[in-house]
């Protein structure tokens, strides 16, 4: 094969968390970078994400997510770090050979380490399968924010949301402030899965109603959409036989849940679990083909875009790290959890001398409650206290001590 | 350009009225093709399974199995001429007793009469290693059956039928037909006449047939739905998997068939409805995935990320297998020079070129033919990125940048195959016309990604307003203009 | 009268119990800190929030819009009210990150700032 280019360290995603990662590579060491970026500006999701919000943990101050976008943007720009922008990495080999494609051409280039950082999707009506038509103005939030966002476009006069996650809830507040109606929010679960502040702030203050256990059971309409069935669901999530009522609208927005885009980690043999749909992960982030990192959502749905960031961090740092040393790879032990928790990541433990930080997201919200790490010989590692404990939070706990062996996550 | 009066009006721009458009544009004659929806290939002919039928489910001496055969026969063929995908990969017939092993043989008998080729019945070992993930004792293996995409099928029929001279109407709903010497069609917008009148409007060509005053047929619309899963890239099967067709003859069971982009279809089930809906059902949707997961488990790990469904133009409202109807396709007993094309179900996809040639002789035996001196059968291929070698991609992007500006992620489609499909001779401007001509918004994302960048382009490019993008039909509206004027 | 808040300051959100008497917090009670405490006042006496939206650019490089936001909070019942004055807006390309929109608008002492660097197109 011959390369167009010889590259240290190309990372795949210009987002929060390839942003975050090429920095953090580059401070670390590694001169030769290439940021690769499919759309056409840097900034990823961010630029769509005119509300505030970001930058509380990473910046410690509160700002839009284009202002994160470009403070992340002059940093790598100060940094030299090379990028290209609408640039579409069509395939990644284990031998961390990708081919990308770009109005200047198609090139081949070879990489020492690879940082996957290329996001997430939105989950389609067609993936939940609600029946009914397939009309027109069904959008999911993130498309609709983009829609209205960048292009002004007017997407509805009076839009049902189906889910509660955050882009919905940001939604519903972003088209009420531009003058068209919300007919309501309705989850599946019993409890919300945005942040609370989110149900406060989009959702209580401009009195938008809220309906739990709830969700679209068929969708009407010719051409465009004319309204919906909801129906009533019990615990187990099992819809409640007559509880069915028809609501109108003109609109459906789904926030039903966010998907790794996984495809091309696939492409390189990338282990993918079933529980997030991101990579299989040591505590350095590195995947199970060597040299061939991931972190943001691609790896694991973060609730913030700053989570996301700062595990790109971590992870441009153990690239670099990997780089300079070509070190082999340790012994590694498992990381196991309770049933309680939906899962925990990184999936292993490399032997390590470091602070090992582990995120987890528990199944069901749970009041007072006590997390215990423990090792196989029953050592606690780290016992924690939650007065409060929701699924949509991604927690992260530290493990300081030296780990050696195999550690399990309890909630009590 | 309006050619008034026509020797030829075709009602209906489904697969068999535009087989029929360019099999009539090699002669010298006026055609045009009048169609009520904003695209080709908007009704049956979009909601099926794309299956080439080898011809041995139907019964000898039927016009389904003369037309079946015929144009199983002539579709590669049109393939190599008009470049529209075309696959022969081959179909299993599964069945796990020895019941289904007597309707296997009975199966390949009809076949073989009917002049199949390339039927063998195959047992457990073959089978499986043949297709390792189908746990199944006795096969009928057809290895000639093909896939196509029946849509790209119909656009390159009308493409090629345009360049030929044939005029098409879109949005012209035929409202009234009436005959003095010549036949008078009004439409919504325009009053055309023409010589002939061939009715090839698949589910409503009962009342189009009514409208000109044969009064003699009648159409029982069945449903079918169907699942769409993401890319089989692990290819867990390669061939379509059917079961044993059921007994009530209204459908030939739910079966997986892989498509031409590489993705897996499931379904179709088979529901008489009293309408023309096209919703899907959480009963059938269930029932279909249980069905396919049967004969084949690992499908389970597949993501769905569709659902359509389509409808069958039934001519009996059938219980048995008894109850078998042949496809109508004559001269009008009661209208001269009306020819019907009537309850066109499957294999009808496969039959249309048939079909187009039987019309041809119907019209041959009253009319004196002259051949189009100027007919060209053939349509060049347009670029389709990801199939290109590398050296191909790189001599493409250079040639036109655009093909190095990729718009859908998920299919990995570039703003020129996307412009190609926007330019398209027809002018058809839906979100649903252009991804059916290039794919964008078609993979796992459902255009999550690209229908803000097409709409974009849509917008800035082509100047049009946000308030008249369509999805499909008229009143698909996607937008109701801007935010902030 | 008593109301019921949780508190979004953290990921921790204490649900507060607020005693209000005449618009004024007399007490509250479930707050793990004293931000909690301050938290519930200001949102029960003086709630303010930080908008934003995004107003129409011609000329714009890539971008059809440039975002925008409050430079600070703003009373919440004037949320519509400045929405209404940014509704007006037409703007043209360039505009730097930061560039003030609207000036104190409402006479609040909060600019409608740039959120977004939008550059000329030069092909144009």
């Amino acid at each position: 094969m011959k390369y167009d280019r010889f590259v240290d360290l190309v990372v795949i995603g210009g987002g929060p968390a390839g942003l975050s990662t090429a920095i953090s590579a580059k401070k670390n060491g590694i001169d030769d970078i290439l940021l690769l970026e499919r759309e056409l500006c840097l900034g990823g999701i961010l630029n769509q994400c005119i509300h505030d919000g970001f930058g509380l943990h990473l910046f410690k101050e509160n700002l839009t997510g284009p202002e994160y976008a470009q403070k992340q943007i002059d940093e790598l720009k100060t940094l030299n770090i090379s990028y290209l922008t609408d640039a579409m990495v069509i395939n990644l080999t284990k031998s961390k050979e990708l081919e990308f494609i770009h109005r200047t051409g198609h090139k081949l280039i070879k990489a020492k380490a690879v940082i996957l950082a290329m996001g997430c999707r939105e989950r389609t009506r067609f993936n939940i399968q609600i029946p009914g038509t397939r009309p027109s103005g069904i959008y999911t939030a993130g498309t609709a924010q983009n829609l209205v966002n960048l292009q002004n476009i007017k997407i509805g006069k009076n839009i049902l949301i189906l889910g509660s996650g955050d882009i919905g809830l940001i939604m519903a507040r972003r088209l009420t402030l531009e003058g068209m109606n919300i007919a309501g929010v309705y989850e599946i679960m019993s409890y919300t899965a945005g942040l609370e502040r989110n149900i406060q702030q989009c959702l209580n203050d401009y009195s938008i109603p809220l309906f739990l256990s709830s969700t679209v059971t068929e969708i009407f309409g010719k051409g465009r959409i004319e309204g919906v069935n909801i129906g009533k669901v019990d615990k187990d999530l099992k819809p409640i036989t007559h509880s069915e009522r028809f609501v109108k609208c003109d609109t459906l927005l789904l926030s039903v849940g966010l998907i790794p885009e996984n495809e091309l980690s696939k492409k390189a043999g990338v282990k993918i679990t079933d529980f997030t749909g991101g990579a299989v992960v040591d505590s350095e982030l590195q995947t199970n083909i060597e040299g061939i990192f991931s972190c943001g959502n691609v790896l694991q749905i973060h609730d913030l875009a700053d989570y996301a960031s700062l595990e790109a961090k971590r992870a441009g740092y153990f690239a670099a790290r990997y780089i300079k040393s070509k070190q082999k790879r340790y012994n590694r032990y498992k990381i196991n959890f309770c049933e309680k928790i939906k899962y925990a990541s990184p999936n292993y433990i490399v032997e390590n001398k470091e602070a090992i930080i582990v995120s987890f997201r528990i199944k069901k919200p749970a009041k007072n409650v006590v997390l215990i790490v423990k090792d196989r010989e029953n050592n606690i590692l780290v016992k924690k206290k939650f007065i409060r404990l929701l699924p949509s939070e991604l927690i992260q706990i530290k493990l300081e001590r030296e780990v050696k062996s195999d550690i399990y996550l309890e909630i009590e | 350009m309006c050619k008034n009066p026509y020797d030829v009006i075709i009602i209906g721009a489904g697969v068999v009225g535009c087989a029929c458009g360019r099999e009539l544009s090699k002669y010298k004659l006026n055609v045009a093709v009048l169609e009520k929806n904003t695209d080709v290939s908007e009704g049956i002919s979009k909601g099926n399974s794309g299956v080439v039928h080898a011809g041995f489910y139907v019964p000898y001496g039927t016009l389904k199995a003369r037309t079946n055969v015929e144009g199983f026969f002539a579709i590669p063929k049109l393939a190599a001429e008009l470049n529209f995908p075309y696959k022969k990969i081959g179909k299993l017939v599964i069945s796990n007793d020895k019941y289904g092993l007597t309707e296997l043989k009975r199966l390949k008998e009809a076949g073989d009469k009917n002049g199949c080729i390339g039927l063998e019945i195959i047992t457990e070992k073959q089978i499986s290693h043949i297709e390792p993930k189908v746990k199944a004792k006795y096969a009928l293996f057809s290895k000639e059956t093909a896939i196509i995409s029946p849509y790209l099928f119909t656009i390159a029929l009308v493409e090629n039928a345009l360049k030929n001279g044939v005029d098409f109407f879109l949005n012209h709903e035929v409202i009234k037909i009436w005959k003095d010497k010549e036949f008078f069609v009004q439409t919504k917008k325009d009053t055309f006449h023409s010589k002939w009148l061939i009715n090839a409007a698949g589910l409503y060509s009962d009342k189009i047939s009514c409208l000109a005053g044969d009064k003699n047929h009648k159409i029982f619309p069945c449903r079918g739905e169907y699942l769409v899963t993401d890319k089989d890239n692990e290819k867990i099967i390669n061939r379509m998997i059917y079961p044993i067709p059921p007994k009530d003859g209204a459908s030939l069971g739910v079966h997986i068939t892989p498509t031409t982009d590489g993705n897996i279809l499931i379904g179709p089930s088979a529901e008489f409805i009293n309408n023309y809906g096209l919703e899907n059902t959480k009963q059938f949707l269930n029932e279909m995935k249980e069905d396919a997961f049967k004969m084949v488990p690992e499908l389970k790990r597949l993501p769905i990320i569709r659902t359509y469904s389509g409808i069958r133009p039934k001519l009996i409202y059938a219980k048995t297998k008894k109850d078998f109807r042949d496809f109508v396709i004559e001269e009008s007993k009661t209208v001269p020079k009306l020819i019907n094309i009537i309850g066109i179900e499957s294999p009808g996809l496969a039959a249309a070129p048939a079909i187009a040639n039987l019309v041809l002789n119907i019209i041959g035996n009253k009319e004196n033919l002259n051949k189009n001196e100027q007919f060209d059968a053939y349509d060049p291929k347009k670029p389709d990125f990801q199939s290109l070698s590398v050296e191909e991609k790189k001599e493409l992007i250079k040639k036109n940048p655009d093909f190095g500006e990729i718009i859908c992620r998920c299919e990995t489609i570039t703003k020129g195959e996307l412009l190609n499909a926007i330019n398209n001779p027809l002018g058809v401007k839906t979100l649903d016309g252009i991804k059916r001509r290039c794919r964008a918004g078609m993979g796992r994302c459902q255009g999550g990604f690209c229908t803000p960048r097409t709409i974009k382009i849509l917008r800035k490019e082509y100047g049009i307003k946000e308030k008249d993008i369509l999805k499909n039909e008229n009143n698909s509206n996607l937008f109701f203009g801007k935010i902030k004027e | 009268m008593k109301k019921k808040i949780v508190c979004t300051l953290c990921p921790i959100g204490c649900e507060l119990e607020v005693e209000i008497q005449e618009g004024k917090v007399v007490s509250v009670e479930g707050s793990l800190c004293e931000r909690g405490v301050k938290y519930a006042k200001d949102e029960i006496e003086n709630p303010t929030r930080c908008i934003s939206s995004s107003i129409p650019v011609r000329g714009g490089k890539r971008y059809e819009t440039v975002s925008v936001k409050t430079s600070s909070a703003i009373p919440k019942d004037k949320i519509f009210d400045v929405m209404n004055k940014i509704k007006k807006i037409q703007l043209k390309a360039p505009i730097k990150l930061g560039d003030i929109i609207i000036k104190n608008v409402l006479n609040l002492n909060v600019d409608i700032a740039a959120t977004r660097n939008i550059e000329k197109d030069k092909s144009k």
